[in-house]
């Protein structure tokens, strides 16, 4: 990709794509209040591939599991393990989302390996 | 502000022979894989390898709790270096490890002595120094760090078990991961440089809340639950080791909106020791001064809330840093070349090079603020620092061998 700035006048279009993305739906937008701080947060829900379906199950058997070993506890060191499980889970959820994204666009992939031939060439000029 | 002249890609140099030098060379015997646990093997199959790298790599810890941009900080950096990091070819598609033509990227938690089935049992989280071989840990990042090659065990973030080892070949940069690199004095000893980022409570939450949300399962009670479960382990093991961080990002919510209530706008502060070889702080227009500075103007329009820095020296945990703060963010490319040029020893090779590298992966979480700025600049201190290390052990051979 080509990765120089002599094509990207500091005018144009391309400029804008420094700013994220921004998915803000209707539908999508759930506003949070932080207890402590009074501090809130947009959630995003972001589209684009969704995690694979072992380790989604796992991570909601986990997240239901952790409900009841903290039943009895919340100091417990196996409710602090099941929860930490959750965030091992949920953290692995969304890398396996972010491969999924990655490999989602087969020329990007086929360029990878075949930089030098004729579609995935990249030109500054 | 003209740039019309910018480089496409920048990559490490370093002294590369493939002749049978002294100082260059390297011989490293390993065996066949095998399950026992041990650092460097030696015997059996010889395999030569002449490296294109300077002897010893350079080992650089970077210390995050789980779900806090670390990945995104080790593609930052890896980018920076040149060349993409992927996982090992044909190896285990579970393994944890990034490798670049210059660098190699180990998680830590592949140091786990306990897998989840046994850390549930024992009632231990990851985060417990007691789930985790600190000794196997040590013994490894110390070969590597001799320029000898190690069969590290493989935690595989799915099933939760100890995979079958991996070959790890001594890289030109060598970087730990993970939640531990600076828990253990031997191991922190190793550390060429060490970062840690900080990510406050809020901005955690919000972070989590948008990684999760999504998942079948979770609820905003959930997550809570989550992160206040694991906190005393944090809080116990985790946190203190920002106090021998070279560098430390931390991540708080801005203050440019009062009362904010969206979490979307982070206040970055850049946390430099003074004193550090190989490293000099970044600062912003007179080194050693206090300074805020509202970039937005008649010369910069910015939309709001605009963009705001800071940099004053201070003290962290009895240490000398430099802090370098940003509040805001970025919505156009001219604010942040503007911003780039009034910042000075960015250890950049060319004019617009931190621009270049925010603009190249403006799909990374954080660029346009202040954690994809800092992050950037990090990889950039490191680089000089590599190269620093390299011209030294270049100009005293002897001195270089023994080390």
């Amino acid at each position: 990709m080509a990765s120089t700035l002599t094509n990207v006048g500091l005018s144009t279009p391309a400029a804008a794509s420094l700013a994220r993305p921004q998915r803000v739906t209707g539908a999508g937008r759930v506003v949070f209040p932080f207890r402590r701080s009074g501090f809130a947060a947009v959630v995003v829900r972001a589209s684009g591939p969704s995690t694979p379906p072992d380790i989604s199950e796992k991570m909601s058997e986990s997240i239901d599991k952790a409900k009841e070993a903290c039943a009895e506890d919340k100091a417990s060191g196996e409710c602090a393990a099941a929860w930490d499980e959750v965030e091992e889970l949920s953290a692995a959820a969304s890398h396996a989302r972010d491969k999924l994204k990655e490999n989602s666009d087969p020329l990007e992939n086929y360029c990878k390996d075949n930089p030098e031939t004729d579609e995935c060439r990249t030109y500054d000029n | 502000m003209a740039i019309s002249s910018l480089h496409a890609t920048t990559s490490l140099h370093s002294p590369c022979t493939t002749n049978t030098s002294f100082r260059q060379n390297q011989v490293i015997f390993f065996t066949t894989r095998s399950n026992r646990r041990g650092s460097t093997r030696q015997g059996g199959a010889r395999t030569f390898q002449v490296s294109c790298s300077v002897d010893k790599p350079v080992v650089i810890g970077l210390a995050a709790d789980s779900g806090c941009g670390k990945s995104t900080f080790m593609r930052r950096l890896t980018s920076v270096f040149g060349g993409a990091a992927e996982p090992p070819k044909g190896g285990n598609p579970d393994s944890n490890t990034l490798i670049s033509d210059t660098t190699t990227v180990i998680c830590l938690d592949d140091y786990h002595s306990l897998d989840r089935t046994g850390r549930k049992e024992k009632g231990v989280t990851a985060l417990d120094p007691r789930a985790n071989d600190f000794d196997l840990m040590y013994e490894q990042v110390k070969a590597i760090k001799e320029g000898k090659a190690i069969e590290k065990p493989i935690y595989n973030h799915v099933t939760g078990l100890l995979d079958p080892p991996e070959l790890i070949q001594p890289p030109k940069i060598f970087v730990i991961e993970g939640l531990h690199p600076m828990f253990d004095e031997r191991v922190r000893d190793l550390l060429d440089f060490s970062i840690y980022l900080d990510i406050s409570d809020e901005v955690k939450f919000a972070w989590k809340i948008q990684r999760d949300m999504a998942e079948r399962g979770h609820s905003l009670e959930s997550i809570k639950a989550s992160i206040e479960a694991r906190k005393p382990d944090f809080d116990a093991f985790i946190d203190p080791q920002k106090q021998y961080a070279d560098a430390v990002i931390e991540v708080l919510p801005t203050q440019l909106i009062p009362d904010d209530n969206e979490g979307k706008v982070l206040r970055v502060k850049l946390i430099m020791k003074e004193g550090v070889k190989y490293f000099n702080p970044v600062y912003l227009f007179d080194e050693g001064s206090s300074i805020t500075w509202v970039p937005c103007g008649r010369k910069l329009t910015c939309s709001y809330p605009g963009i705001k820095f800071a940099y004053s020296p201070d003290t962290y945990f009895g240490h000398e840093v430099s802090v370098l703060e940003m509040d805001g963010q970025f919505d156009r490319l001219d604010e942040l070349i503007y911003v780039e040029s009034h910042l000075s020893n960015l250890s950049t090779k060319f004019y617009g090079e931190v621009t270049q590298q925010m603009l190249k992966h403006s799909d990374f979480p954080g660029s346009n603020n202040g954690t994809g700025l800092f992050q950037t600049i990090i990889g950039l201190k490191i680089r000089d620092l590599y190269e620093q290390i390299v011209a030294e052990r270049a100009g005293a051979p002897t001195e270089a061998a023994k080390v």
